[in-house]
């Protein structure tokens, strides 16, 4: 083994090292519920619970909502600002960067300011307010990388000559724009849906301020009060992300034409 | 009135007017090409008949109506593209139909013309394919069965055969002929490439800067070109210094010889007057045939070597005289150094306004 290989090697090995070390540890700790011996206990205890059924199901919806949206908001954007508004791309690329330096807590308080009981528009008055709230926040905080997967997916494309190529075939923007175009960025809106929902389920500061029932605080909650449920609670949630990255390359895969295409 | 109609057509980018006053009447079934350098406007003046530019001045007029400000949906053209534009989510038979189905064509409608359409270039059996899963000229072909699905009332090509290899480029445009011939469709080519627009055409428009320079059968575009521009960017040609001798006798001297050219040629040109005369290559000839009463003589500078054609070029009074001899592998071509004689007639002489 030449020595490049072997640093090349060792590197991989710290790099695992330092990920799976932790993730092994939590795994143990949580099957250590029971005295003695390994077993599931922490997990029966997460999955009878009440409280992780209602604000999983709640964050799960909310993130259901803010991806639909979302998408609706981000894939004509992306593709007006490709097709017609070029020079707009450096103002767009930072407006949605903004999400990445300014805190989720400094949004919610400006939501909270600009929203509260006595605004001009009180939208924490009403559990629908507070909800459309939370699905605003989980929007902003997704913006960078829903915005950045639509756009990379419009990149392999060509959206001016198909668009072109639609309206001489006599089609109108709104079927060029769902027959045309969206089905060819399928794969960055589904990547930008599942970092999104990710954003979502296991957001704290938004949904905690607003007064929500959804799966960050509640995570919180437990973690504050319970031994063994946290670590499990945790191992849950790293599953659903992993789940979501391999449905992510199954759906890029399987998606007609276009990944050939690539 | 000609059934597509362009009418003191301009086009300007803020301050850059990239197409001035554009002239040009269509008849029903023409195949036009539209040939020119990069940059020259050809492809801007087919967006907007298309309707992908508005025109800054001037009227479009398709079958008699006025296309100016009508959406490039509503005008009912088809459009093929250089980078083929199928629809990377949609199959062969869904790229083709789809126009049809924009259109509110019924089930039964729309399978047999896609049949039909495919059956036309040929690729009925692939049908099932998405546009990856073929090569670059299936692909151009299903575009252009795509662009035909709808009878569009006018076919625009945008360099269709630009992206594709020499050998497909050849099958690919006689067979675009051959279907334009079939349907009898109004078909625009744009290209680059004076080959093709010499092959295909009944007529072709050269541009340069914007302007029409010259609109004319292949034929005459070739051997009657209209300016310097067109004579040097069509074919090769020897472009030469002469001067008149003699206008009455259509008399020019060139290379210290005189000679009798047809008095049409001179096109007014008074005694002493500078002129540019021009020479195809392959109206001169080593060997003196009946026809040539003009003979120059001048060393030769080079000899390529092009196929079926040896290209020898020499320099004659310092003027560079290119001339063609076909390719005989029993008969020795000039050495590079030696001098030799180069006949032509007279008549083949065309003199290039200045």
């Amino acid at each position: 083994m030449t020595a490049k290989k072997f640093w090349s090697w060792f590197a991989v090995f710290v790099a695992a090292f330092y990920f799976i070390v932790p993730l092994l540890a939590t795994l143990e700790f949580s099957m250590r519920m029971r005295r003695g011996t390994y077993s599931f206990d922490a997990y029966r205890s997460v999955f009878a619970d009440q409280r992780f059924v209602s604000t999983f199901s709640y964050s799960v919806v909310m993130a259901l909502i803010t991806i639909a949206i979302g998408a609706l908001l981000i894939v004509p954007t992306a593709y007006w600002v490709r097709l017609r508004m070029p020079y707009l791309r450096p103002v767009v690329e930072f407006v949605t960067l903004l999400p990445l330096v300014v805190p989720a807590i400094v949004i919610i308080f400006g939501y909270l300011r600009l929203y509260n009981s006595s605004s001009w528009l009180p939208l924490t008055n009403t559990e629908t307010g507070s909800n459309a709230l939370l699905v605003f926040g989980f929007m902003t905080m997704s913006l960078p990388y829903m915005y950045r997967a639509v756009d990379t997916a419009m990149r392999t494309i060509d959206v001016a000559v198909l668009t072109e190529a639609a309206e001489s075939l006599g089609a109108s923007w709104p079927t060029i724009l769902f027959r045309c175009i969206f089905p060819n960025v399928l794969t960055g809106v589904l990547s930008g849906a599942f970092i999104t929902f990710a954003i979502a389920v296991g957001e704290f500061t938004m949904p905690s301020l607003l007064n929500r029932p959804a799966f960050g605080p509640y995570l919180a909650l437990i973690g504050a009060n319970k031994a063994y449920e946290p670590p499990a609670l945790a191992m849950i949630a790293f599953a659903m992300t992993w789940v979501s990255i391999i449905l992510i390359n199954i759906t890029t895969r399987l998606q007609k034409g276009a990944a050939g295409a690539r | 009135m000609s059934y597509l109609e362009l009418s003191h057509v301009q086009k300007s980018f803020g301050i850059v007017k990239v197409v001035h006053d554009f002239n040009m009447s269509i008849e029903e079934g023409e195949f036009v090409s539209f040939l020119g350098p990069s940059g020259c406007g050809k492809t801007t003046v087919l967006r907007m008949i298309a309707g992908f530019e508005s025109v800054t001045g001037g009227t479009i007029t398709i079958g008699g109506v006025n296309q100016n400000g009508l959406k490039p949906n509503k005008r009912n053209i088809g459009m093929v593209f250089q980078a083929y534009a199928l629809f990377p989510n949609m199959t062969v038979a869904e790229n083709v139909a789809f126009g049809l189905k924009v259109a509110g064509a019924s089930k039964a409608e729309i399978d047999a013309r896609v049949k039909e359409m495919l059956d036309l270039i040929h690729l009925g059996h692939l049908a099932d394919r998405y546009p990856y899963q073929m090569s670059g000229g299936q692909q151009q072909r299903v575009a252009l069965a795509r662009a035909l699905a709808n009878k569009p009332k006018v076919l625009l090509l945008d360099e269709p055969l630009s992206a594709l290899d020499a050998k497909i480029r050849v099958s690919l445009r006689e067979e675009i002929r051959l279907i334009q011939r079939k349907l009898g469709i109004t078909t625009i080519f744009v290209t680059h490439d004076q080959e093709e627009a010499l092959s295909i055409s009944d007529r072709i428009v050269v541009m340069n800067a914007g302007i029409a320079d010259q609109i004319g059968t292949p034929s005459d575009i070739y051997n009657k070109p209209s300016t310097r521009f067109v004579a040097g960017f069509v074919g090769t040609l020897n472009i030469l210094e002469a001067k008149v001798e003699n206008p009455d006798a259509a008399t020019v001297r060139f290379a210290g010889r005189n000679m009798t050219i047809p008095p049409a040629n001179l096109n007014g040109a008074g005694n002493g007057a500078s002129i540019t005369v021009a020479l195809r290559p392959e109206a001169l000839s080593l060997s003196k045939t009946p026809s040539s009463d003009v003979a120059i003589e001048g060393r030769v500078v080079s000899v390529n070597f092009l196929g079926s054609v040896i290209r020898t070029r020499m320099d004659v009074g310092g003027q560079q005289v290119s001339f063609d001899m076909f390719n005989n592998p029993g008969l020795q071509p000039p050495q590079i150094g030696e001098i030799a004689t180069a006949h032509f007639n007279a008549s083949d002489v065309l003199v290039i306004p200045n």
